[in-house]
């Protein structure tokens, strides 16, 4: 057995930490099936509010265990996904913190087995929790009568999301040097990837709500979970029978996903996804538990990731440029109307559009943060070069300048674009014929702008200096405007834009407002104004770029100079 | 043995470590002296593979660490100078998991954990949990574990900070041992005095650069010139300061009370000068009844360097 995983299990399972274990896992989980079930297992009686009549649904067994098997899931989930990411978060951080990292990082188990050894190891008692859920489960699934092979499926999703909540936690304690901070991000890590980030499938975005079990348990579990005896109910019913509907609607929802002209099985589209961040964690935790100086993520793997993250972004919107389907709340919006409603078509591609380049220029800022040398890491690489009398490093080593890899970034990004907006030319669904540089050209001179200063602040300040400039400069303005807005209205509205601009983010919504203009009744004044501040915001990022890349050049060549200089003295 | 050249370490812009070169010969026990922050723990952190130099060259055992980090810890056994320890694992268990990660299994772990247990004295502690242990004996855990592999180089930072005086010569003795079987040791610490007699050779380092490096012999030797002669006389003496001024070996005089019986002297030359000097007092009159040549010691060294004293100069 793996030692570490043999560790966890010495440390965290003696006798009397057992018999806790056992006492805490059996009371909660009893608790919530068995009111659950008891629940479930009564007649129940839903009132209509319209005909202001009652329908009774017979109690039984079948539907206390379909009731209970939500429960069930969440509680499983709250020892294995909460209780155990925290675990592996702090535990990883107090351990590089005090160096016991090290003694594990000496031995010669392959980085692999650490990682698994950590993984499997340090939430021990969790999982020895979930074991006890177990024969809670093989009665619930028996009674409810829910096939074992869309069990299987569940689980095998259930699992490799806590392993992927597990190593995202692990991968902050690594790289966050404090533990009570690795906790707390790990905590807005595993939020900010498998709840916000899942709700942008609510912009067409469909891959991204296969971060989490969600779709699997909707699509493969929610159809078996219906009640026996119960109709189809409508908003005109008590809480209860509105739960139910929605439940028929969601389970509606995560139905085959389309990519590109393809429909996947969404257990398996969730296991593509999973894997993608599975493997971008598993470089950085064996990058850092090979040496712990290395910036996460080599310049190399974080192209490679950036292009997957293209194709699937091209990938899901493919369908919805190409026939107008989109999942989500936008994909029900547009089947509910028809795309003959040239506002509403026009609102779905500008709201599709934003996202796709907001999420693109978040990803452009992840490798930026993460691959791009800062200036102690650049100078350690002039310095080597120097030593190893190279005239210059290799491209996509560390210590090298990301100016490139980041141009190749935007470019990747534009080329997807253009792909989209040349779909959506070729389509006959949609009745927009802007040219494909008039669409494409703005957002591509905000994102070269944008990457361009992110790049050069990052190498030129310390990580405070980057991550403080880009607030002030992305966050400050919205706030500035909110104020101006709630004191003074309309009335300065021009200034509100222009504030709002500053951020790049919001220079792509106001340049299709510009272009869709027609199509979105529009007024000719406020189409000008839309204009004059998309420009305002170009021209602010290509300034930024320009002004802070000719900073960057300049603090270089003296310092190249001084360096060489001191180790000829030396 | 251990091959350190040109090693350049930074910590943001903070040069920790600049251009070190040193050796550590097969079987012997090497010393690095400095004050706080002087680069010792840098150094050996960086011979450990757990951080990363800017540049240099560091050879263990005939492997190039940078280049081969994985081969060259299988050789390295590391101890750090503050010991953390897994606290909710016993003593025993804490070194069978090293064992076990080393690759050990079956009968051969377990009795190499025994005879770590046993060198390091904790044989009546292993089954006590390591969160219940002083910080010396948690020390000695990790010294067990830190041998549990059999490593052929040890690196250990401060390895006596927390040890009662019985423990620390049982650690020297232990450490002797080592070395006489064939394994290299690199040692930093502050308690100096455990350093001259444990080391055949030391290193002084101050601001990140090897200040002095060889026996401990030879540094002494090529350290300052001056060296400090006391003197007792039985009776005060007018004439004694006019014989000292005719003597150019001594440069200062001062008392060491005020009963004028009792004086320190500097003095420039070896022992047969100092021998002259003897002479050139008792022909002068001087009613010597006491004289002693104070033999410089790594510490005096340490203190020298610690003040900054040889600021520009060194002694290797």
């Amino acid at each position: 057995m793996n030692p570490l995983i043999r560790k966890g299990i010495r440390e965290r399972l003696r006798v009397k930490q057992l018999v806790a274990s056992v006492l805490f896992g059996l009371i909660v989980t009893s608790t919530f099936y068995l009111t659950s079930y008891l629940n479930g297992a009564q007649d129940q009686r839903i009132y209509n509010y319209q005909t202001k009549q009652n329908i009774t649904i017979e109690g039984s067994a079948i539907n206390g265990a379909r009731s209970a098997f939500g429960v069930l899931l969440g509680v499983q989930g709250f020892f294995l996904m909460f209780l155990g990411t925290g675990r592996v978060a702090s535990v990883t951080a107090e351990d590089k913190e005090s160096g016991l990292l090290d003694y594990q990082r000496m031995t010669p188990m392959n980085p692999i087995s650490k990682i698994s050894g950590y993984l499997l190891g340090l939430p021990a008692r969790e999982y020895f929790m979930f074991l006890l859920t177990l024969p809670f489960l093989l009665h619930c699934v028996t009674v409810a009568e829910i096939p074992w092979i869309n069990v299987g499926q569940l689980y095998l999703v259930f699992f490799s999301s806590v392993i992927l909540y597990h190593l995202t936690a692990h991968v902050t304690g690594l790289v966050v040097s404090k533990p009570r901070a690795a906790s707390w991000i790990s905590r807005v890590a595993v939020m900010g990837l498998y709840i916000f980030l899942p709700a942008l499938s609510q912009a067409g975005i469909s891959f991204l709500s296969f971060l989490t079990i969600l779709p699997t348990y909707f699509g493969k579990i929610a159809p078996h979970l219906k009640m026996v005896g119960m109709p189809d109910l409508d908003h005109t019913y008590s809480p209860r029978g509105q739960l139910n509907a929605m439940k028929n609607k969601l389970s509606e929802f995560w139905q085959d996903v389309p990519f590109f002209h393809l429909e996947i099985s969404p257990a398996l589209f969730t296991f593509i996804m999973q894997a993608l961040i599975l493997t971008a964690l598993l470089i950085t935790a064996y990058r850092k538990w090979r040496n712990q100086s290395l910036p996460s993520f080599s310049k190399r793997s974080g192209l490679i990731m950036f292009a997957i993250l293209q194709f699937l972004l091209l990938g899901s919107l493919w369908p919805f440029f190409a026939e107008g389907k989109a999942s989500g709340l936008l994909g029900q919006t547009l089947s509910a109307g028809s795309l003959d409603s040239g506002y509403r078509a026009a609102s779905g591609l500008m709201l599709v559009q934003s996202v796709f380049i907001g999420l693109s220029m978040v990803a452009i800022f992840t490798f930026i943060n993460i691959c791009c040398p800062d200036r102690d890491l650049y100078m350690k690489g002039v310095q080597r070069a120097e030593k190893q009398q190279l005239k210059r490093l290799p491209l996509l080593s560390d210590e090298r300048s990301g100016l490139w890899p980041v141009c190749l970034l935007v470019v990747m990004t534009s080329t997807v674009h253009a792909v989209l907006i040349h779909l959506l030319q070729a389509s006959s669904v949609w009745n927009e014929s802007s040219a494909i540089i008039a669409t494409v050209g703005v957002p591509f001179l905000v994102l070269l702008g944008t990457a361009l200063y992110m790049q050069a602040s990052r190498e030129l300040w310390f990580n405070l200096g980057f991550v403080g400039f880009l607030a002030l400069l992305w966050i400050t303005p919205g706030l500035a405007s909110m104020v101006i807005v709630a004191g003074w209205g309309d009335e300065f509205q021009g200034a509100v834009y222009r504030l709002l601009a500053l951020c790049p983010l919001s220079v792509t919504p106001f340049h299709l407002l510009e272009l869709y203009a027609e199509t979105m009744q529009i007024q000719g004044g406020e189409q000008s104004l839309f204009q004059q501040v998309k420009w305002f915001g170009v021209v602010v990022c290509l300034g930024m770029a320009t002004l802070l890349q000719l900073r960057l050049r300049k603090q270089r060549r003296p310092e190249d100079g001084d360096q060489k200089q001191g180790s000829d003295s030396n | 043995m251990i091959e350190v050249r040109d090693l350049k370490v930074h910590y943001g812009q903070h040069v920790a470590v600049d251009r070190m070169s040193f050796s550590v010969e097969r079987g012997s026990v090497y010393g690095l002296i400095g004050p706080n922050g002087a680069g010792k723990t840098t150094t050996i952190k960086a011979i450990a593979t757990l951080i990363e130099p800017t540049y240099g060259e560091i050879v263990v055992d005939g492997i190039p660490v940078l280049q081969q980090p994985e081969e060259a810890r299988r050789k390295m056994g590391y101890m750090p100078d503050f010991p953390p320890v897994y606290d909710d694992l016993t003593v025993e268990e804490f070194c069978d998991l090293f064992a076990h990660a080393y690759g050990m299994v079956g009968q051969r772990k377990k009795d190499k954990v025994n005879e770590c247990l046993e060198m390091t004295h904790l044989t009546d502690k292993k089954g006590e949990l390591c969160k219940t242990l002083s910080r010396g004996m948690k020390q000695r855990a990790l010294l067990a574990k830190t041998l549990v592999h059999d490593p052929s180089v040890l690196l250990l930072d401060e390895p006596g900070a927390n040890l009662d005086p019985k423990a620390r010569i049982d650690l020297r003795k232990l450490l002797r041992k080592l070395a006489q079987e064939g394994r290299t040791i690199l040692v930093s610490s502050h308690v100096l005095t455990e350093l001259q007699d444990l080391c055949d050779a030391i290193g002084i380092m101050r601001e990140g650069t090897m200040v002095g490096s060889g026996s401990i012999d030879e540094v002494l030797s090529r350290s300052s010139p001056e060296r400090i002669i006391r003197m007792e006389i039985s009776t005060p003496n007018a004439e004694l300061e006019s014989v000292i001024a005719t003597i150019p070996s001594i440069s200062r005089l001062s008392a060491l009370n005020q009963s004028g019986l009792e004086y320190e002297m500097s003095h420039e030359g070896d022992k047969v000068d100092a021998a002259r000097v003897l002479e050139q007092l008792i022909k002068g009159g001087v009613p010597v009844c006491g004289f002693h040549l104070k033999q410089s010691k790594v510490e005096d060294l340490f203190l020298e360097v610690e003040s900054g004293n040889r600021k520009g100069e060194s002694p290797s």
